[in-house]
């Protein structure tokens, strides 16, 4: 299950058989199990993706590696350090931003991000530079004076990342970053964490809904339901995992019926005069298929091949 | 942590109280208003009632540590509230700071505040009904408001704990646990009034001692030996277990999720 990508030897986070049940009530009492038994390792470096249903355990699982929860049982080790013993020297090498910010309603941006830089044991001449520095960086600086009531959700968001950069974490953890963003304001952000990784050698956990965001920044990403990981890996490995299978798209003239029952065809769908065959192996029978179809004197119009989307990947493991 | 990494994390905190008090209407309600309501309507009483004067000084010095400990306890508390009304405080336990940096950042805001009322309050007192609260002097004053600004830690930091372990429940506490107090402590009368458990609990609460010390100044005479002593020595022991509360308050919310509910 646990792959390594060649990043480094070292493994920022280093997870096993973690398990969390919340309870509540006092007197029916009741039991959650939001994680059983989760085993995970992030190389340094690298971007993983945790990926989900509603109520999977994703946010419990960030906040035990943030140090904002205590696992019930197993052992986390990030950045070398115990997440529970060494949580205090932890601390100062992390950091997390939320897809639902929440700061100080009557602070405005620029004494947000300074707040948070003087936690970090910044001041100073240094703290200023690193609040300007963010602030132009998330393209804040016309709102710098404003209060964070006053701000949008993107503005919000976008201060988010910023306090979430303010010590230069070597581990960021983002629970769903580009949640409620418009489309324009996404694509930035994505590109900014993209770069965070490929300028700064950050390692970077992420949940999101998106699953293109995950495809597009995503090196490994785990796959979480019911509080356990049930596929970890690439995305290609993901799909391979599965078995969903490769997409070959034909247009046909006349139409061949016995495509859904050739070797290796596992479904056929027709529409818009496309016949679309997921198959087991596109490499492997294309061309066999193309080779019988033009041997029965037919004119194949259209080819295409296609990789299942990651998104069929999360329904399949969803289900 | 170095000694200024320390001192940055606790100014981080009494900066931010600040900024959010100025920018808080209700600032001058807390400040100004409340305690100088109290103070007008506590004197026309004592005139009502045509108390002496010395009887006068020992109610208005009564009144006057009752504000001086409210406005103080509650900015305390606010190193909690705030972050829990703005469902931001898994930010500030996320960052490499101990709660010493949260309650001593916020307790010199009160403590500034607290100093402020007081010497408002202390000229009202003087201009309106004749009383002149710094008569004792400078070292029984230091040591009296000392006793007022470390019973507000305790009451502020017991808060706080409460907050951390039952969440917005516990809010009701922020407001009222300081009146509780003041009034086991004999704010408007000596505790030798109060039936003898009652009394027995009295005498266990630092401000008690502190007041009784500085209304000996007033020619009262003091119901405790040493009563300056004491009332440290409680207010250390308070303080301690005060603190030691909020920290295991804060390792279960970390362990029951509280913390991240509380972000929500």
């Amino acid at each position: 299950m646990e792959r390594m990508l060649p990043f480094s030897s070292m493994l920022a986070i280093e997870a096993r058989d973690v398990e969390k049940t919340f309870r509540a009530g006092w007197i029916r009492r009741r039991h959650t199990e939001a994680l059983r038994g989760v085993s995970l390792a992030v190389p340094r470096g690298a971007i993983v993706g945790v990926l989900g249903p509603n109520g999977a355990g994703k946010t419990t699982l960030l906040s035990i590696f943030a140090t904002l929860l205590t696992p019930d049982r197993g052992s986390v080790t990030i950045l070398g350090h115990d997440v529970v013993r060494d949580a205090p020297a932890l601390r100062r090498r992390l950091n997390m931003a939320s897809g639902r910010p929440s700061f100080l309603w009557s602070l405005r941006v620029g004494e947000i991000v300074a707040f948070y830089g003087r936690l970090y044991g910044l001041y100073g001449a240094t703290l200023r530079r690193r609040v300007d520095e963010l602030i132009e960086t998330f393209e804040l600086t016309s709102h710098r004076r404003a209060q964070y009531n006053e701000l949008s959700t993107g503005l919000k968001q976008r201060l988010a990342l910023a306090k979430a950069l303010v010590n230069e974490p070597e581990l960021l953890f983002l629970d769903e970053p580009t949640l409620g963003l418009d489309p324009d304001v996404s694509v930035r952000v994505r590109a900014h964490i993209a770069s965070l990784r490929r300028e700064r050698g950050m390692t970077i956990v992420l949940t999101t809904h998106y699953m293109r965001e995950a495809e597009e920044l995503c090196d490994e990403i785990a796959f979480i339901k019911g509080g356990r990981i049930l596929a970890h890996g690439t995305a290609d490995d993901l799909k391979r995992q599965i078995g969903l299978g490769d997409v070959i798209a034909l247009r046909v003239e006349p139409r061949a019926t016995w495509l859904r029952t050739a070797p290796g065809v596992l479904r056929c769908a027709e529409s818009d005069g496309w016949v679309e065959c997921t198959v087991d192996d596109a490499e492997k029978r294309l061309p066999d298929l193309l080779r019988q179809l033009l041997a029965e004197g037919r004119t194949v119009k259209s080819v295409q091949v296609r990789e299942p989307e990651l998104e069929e990947v999360f329904v399949e493991l969803a289900r | 942590m170095s000694w200024r990494a320390e001192a940055v994390a606790v100014w981080a905190f009494a900066i931010r109280n600040l900024l959010m008090a100025t920018r808080n209407v209700f600032f001058f309600f807390e400040l100004l208003f409340w305690p100088i309501v109290g103070v007008v309507s506590i004197g026309l009483m004592t005139r009502f009632l045509e108390l002496r004067q010395d009887a006068t000084a020992f109610v208005l010095l009564g009144t006057i540590a009752l504000s001086v400990v409210q406005v103080c306890q509650l900015e305390v508390a606010y190193a909690v509230l705030f972050d829990v009304w703005s469902k931001s405080i898994k930010h500030q336990f996320l960052a490499p700071i101990g709660l010493r940096h949260l309650t001593l950042g916020s307790w010199i805001v009160g403590m500034g505040r607290g100093v402020v009322i007081f010497l408002i309050l202390a000229v009202l007192g003087w201009w309106a009904f004749g009383v002149n609260v710094l008569a004792p002097g400078a070292g029984a004053l230091l040591a009296f408001l000392a006793g007022c600004f470390l019973t507000a830690w305790i009451i502020g930091v017991a808060v706080c704990a409460l907050i951390t372990l039952f969440g917005n429940r516990a809010e009701a506490f922020a407001w009222a646990s300081a009146n509780f107090v003041l009034l086991l402590a004999g704010i408007y009368y000596p505790v030798s009034v109060l039936p003898p458990p009652v009394a027995a609990v009295a005498s266990a609460i630092p401000l008690t001692h502190f007041l009784d010390a500085y209304r000996a100044h007033y020619g009262f005479a003091s119901a405790f030996a040493h009563p300056i002593a004491i009332g440290f020595a409680l207010a250390a022991a308070y303080a301690l277990l005060a603190h030691l509360a909020l920290a295991a308050a804060l390792r279960h919310a970390r362990s029951s999720g509280l913390l991240l509910k509380m972000s929500e």
